[in-house]
This record gives C-alpha cells, sequence and structure tokens, in this order.
C-alpha cells in the first residue's frame, strides 16, 4: 500500500470507489497498516512541532523579552491591547485576548506567575463583534474591517497584535498600518518567510514580528500559540516588576 | 527587568518541554480516534465542538478547520460549534444554569451518525462533561481532549476516546490541543485517502 499523500486531493475518493466495489477493500490488515501510518505521522508532527516551539522561544528570545517589555510600558501607561486575524487565526487573536482579559486562575511560581499571581488586564478582539464585522465588510469592504475598529477605539498607549499564517492577510495589513499612524505599538505574527508582515517590520511599520520558519500552517499557528502565550506571561512578570520598583 | 524576563522565558520553554516529548507516546490513542472519527465522516457525521474560555476559542478553530481545509484538494467536513452563538449561550445559561449549556442544545442538533469533541483544561468543566454526556446517551461518538490528571471528564464512562496533554498548566495544555486537534483533522484525511479501510456503510 503506498503511504498516504498529505497532498493529494481526497475528493472523489472515499465514496465513490468504495460504492463501486465495496467487497474489496474491507481487510483488518489494511486497517492496522493504515493505524501504524497514522501512528508513525503523529510521532513525526509531534516531534516537529516541539522543535519548532523550542526553536522559536530560542531564536526570539530577545524579541521576545524586548516586546513584553515594550507592552508592559503600554499597559503601565493604561493601554489595551487589540489583537485580529482571519480564520483559524481569528481563534488565536480570541485567545490571546481571553488569556489577559481572564487569567488562568490561581497561577503559582511553579507556573511562572508573580507574587500576587496572574492580573487581568484590557483587552479586545477585533473579531468577536459581527455586528461591526459585517457592518464594515458590507459597506466598505472585508479589508477595512480591523483598520476601522482600531481609527475609532485606537489610543496611543495601546497595543495592537495582528495573527497571519502567510504574512498577506490584507484586513490584517491596513489593522497594523492604522495601529502605527495612530501611535500604537504594533505586534506581528507570520509563517513561511513573513511575506508582506516582513516587508512592514523592515520598514518600521511593525515594531515587533515572529516568523514561524514554516510552510506548514498548522505548525505555524502551532508556534504562534506558544510564542503569544510566552509574551503574555512575560508581560504578567514584567508589570509585577514595574509596579514593584517605584 | 530585561533579565528577569530572559529567565521568565528560560523556565516557561523548560516547562513546554516534557509534555511536548509526551504527546509522541499518545500516537496510538489519536490514531485510534482518527479512525473512529472517520467512520463517522464517512457515515455522513458531523463533529460537534465545544469548550469553555480560551478552549471555546479551539472550539471554532477546529470546526472552520474541517469546514474550510489550508490544504487544497482536502474535501471540506461537516462540523460546528457550540461556543460562537451568543444569545443562546447566554439564554440557556440564564433559564437552565451554565452547566447545561451544551448539554440543552447536543439533541436539537445532532444526528445518529455525528460526534461530540469536549475540550477542557483540567477535565473538570461540568458542561462539558454534560455535553459528553449526552452525546453518549444519543450514540454519538464522543471525544475529549483534557489536560492535567483529566478530571471528571477522562473518568467519565461516556467518553469514547480521551486525549491528554500531560501538563496542569492551562496555556501549556491548550498549546498541545492545537496540535492534537490540527493532525486529528490531517490524519482523519488519511483514512478518506485509503477508501478501503472505511466499513461499507451498514444495510438495514
Amino acid at each position: 500500500m503506498p503511504p498516504p499523500s498529505s497532498d493529494s486531493g481526497a475528493g472523489g475518493f472515499g465514496g465513490s470507489i468504495e460504492g463501486l466495489y465495496p467487497f474489496l477493500y474491507a481487510g483488518d490488515s489494511d486497517v492496522e497498516s493504515v493505524l501504524g501510518e497514522v501512528r508513525r505521522s503523529t510521532e513525526e508532527k509531534a516531534a516537529q512541532t516541539l522543535d519548532l516551539r523550542l526553536r522559536m522561544l530560542d531564536e526570539y528570545a530577545e524579541e521576545i523579552v524586548a516586546c513584553a517589555a515594550a507592552m508592559v510600558r503600554r499597559f503601565a501607561r493604561g493601554g489595551k491591547l487589540y489583537a485580529f486575524g482571519n480564520g483559524g487565526s481569528s481563534t488565536d487573536a480570541e485567545g490571546l485576548v481571553q488569556a489577559f482579559l481572564q487569567p488562568p486562575a490561581g497561577g503559582s511560581p511553579e507556573e511562572g506567575a508573580p507574587a500576587g499571581g496572574w492580573r487581568p488586564l484590557p483587552a479586545g478582539c477585533l473579531t468577536a463583534d459581527v455586528a461591526c464585522v459585517t457592518a464594515l465588510s458590507n459597506d466598505v469592504g472585508f479589508e477595512v474591517i480591523f483598520a476601522r475598529q482600531i481609527a475609532a477605539a485606537g489610543r496611543p498607549e495601546d497595543v495592537a497584535v495582528g495573527l497571519s499564517t502567510s504574512g498577506g492577510s490584507d484586513n490584517v495589513l491596513a489593522g497594523i498600518q492604522e495601529a502605527k499612524q495612530r501611535g500604537l505599538l504594533t505586534v506581528g505574527f507570520a509563517g513561511y518567510e513573513g511575506g508582506r508582515l516582513g516587508e512592514l517590520a523592515a520598514s518600521g511599520v511593525l515594531d515587533h514580528l515572529f516568523v514561524v520558519p514554516s510552510s506548514s500552517i498548522h505548525r505555524i499557528q502551532e508556534s504562534q500559540t506558544t510564542v503569544y502565550h510566552v509574551l503574555w506571561e512575560l508581560t504578567q512578570r514584567g508589570l509585577a516588576i514595574q509596579e514593584a520598583t517605584p | 527587568m530585561e533579565a528577569v524576563l530572559k529567565e521568565a522565558l528560560t523556565a516557561a520553554r523548560a516547562r513546554r518541554g516534557g509534555p511536548g516529548q509526551a504527546l509522541l507516546g499518545d500516537a496510538e490513542a489519536v490514531a485510534r480516534a482518527c479512525h473512529d472519527m472517520a467512520q463517522r465522516f464517512h457515515q455522513g457525521g458531523k463533529l460537534i465542538v465545544f469548550g469553555n474560555g480560551g478552549p471555546s476559542t479551539d472550539a471554532q478553530h477546529v470546526s472552520v478547520e474541517f469546514v474550510h481545509p489550508v490544504v487544497v484538494g482536502k474535501r471540506a467536513l461537516p462540523a460546528t460549534s457550540l461556543t460562537s452563538d451568543a444569545a443562546t449561550l447566554t439564554g440557556v445559561a440564564n433559564r437552565d444554569g451554565f452547566a447545561e449549556v451544551f448539554a440543552y442544545q447536543l439533541p436539537i442538533l445532532a444526528a445518529e451518525a455525528d460526534m461530540a469533541l469536549g475540550l477542557s483544561s483540567d477535565g473538570d468543566c461540568a458542561n462539558v462533561r454534560r455535553g459528553l454526556e449526552t452525546g453518549r446517551e444519543l450514540d454519538l461518538l464522543t471525544v475529549a481532549l483534557v489536560g492535567g490528571d483529566g478530571g471528571a471528564i477522562a473518568a467519565s464512562p461516556a467518553v469514547d476516546h480521551v486525549l491528554t496533554a500531560h501538563t496542569a498548566d492551562p496555556l501549556v495544555a491548550k498549546e498541545l490541543h492545537v496540535t492534537l486537534y490540527h493532525i486529528l483533522w490531517e490524519l482523519v484525511h488519511v483514512f478518506f485517502e485509503q477508501p478501503g479501510v472505511l466499513e461499507p456503510e451498514e444495510v438495514s
């Protein structure tokens, strides 16, 4: 049996061939062989993603520390964090905002928490308001859904976090550009080689950019999740230090 | 401040190695779950996903993963999350209590071949457990992504497949859940590409 190909089209396969020859394909040995293939593939992907996550934390160590320190300064000024992205990245934007607004319960020093525990911080997800997103899409266009919200609510002490896997989502780019114009701290997440978000970082529009060097959207998102969780944690730690030293 | 943050980053990195490595040991459980899920999709079933807080965003992520595949050529498969409809969530929570928000929706929205997938970082979310138990009563395939010791959800006889992130840290658990459901999505498709391994639909 040929090994499963991750990019072959599955479209007309499952139903039609089996529909024609339903009894040719029922064999326990086939099931066991594919299960074995799937098991090996699971191990391979789990190992790849762990390696990529740890590499991101190593290679971007200084950038993560610098970005967290900058976010601490914004929150200390009363700033709020806005996050945005499309599709899976929209759920990451929500997840990031949720961590800021409602941190995990408890928070022990073993989990990296400062002495006073995790603290809630103001944050908002620009994909959550369906009325706003559909109104802007319908009346103006999908590329402005984040930029217009930043223009309405953003203040110079705030933080804008744009998440993309390709680095090329028009509405994320527009949101970052609008945020920079208004003096917000701008943070971006991308994959591949950074795409157009990479260009924004090179021209100074993006203050901090984290590029996961992979061409798998899944592995990119998985490493992005780790990086923004660590950014969240370091921001918490930094704010505790900031308060302890007048 | 930078020195302390650098130290915190090193500690955060260290907390991710063990649980990330432990995931490799669960490959067999992942493979079995993929196979059963592929069978259900093959029978025309849909995937119904739910969770609280951070995991509620994962529920939506799982749903979009199946409905709109990122890999060109993969078929769209039916999935829905029970967390995106604030009107229903708050309506049920207000009238029946928060523990019922998912269990209430399932009998109305689920059909026979469907699957219920619940996410809970500590395995103790009452509404996720209630959702999975209701799924079992409806003969759905029940799958749970949990963390820590798995809590009451992992211990429940109502759950067919328990996949565990071996960490008590809810954020690290979430990171591993993202990997787990990406793998579930991708490898469910492997069974579709090998048509012999899915049972022909039963003729009654």
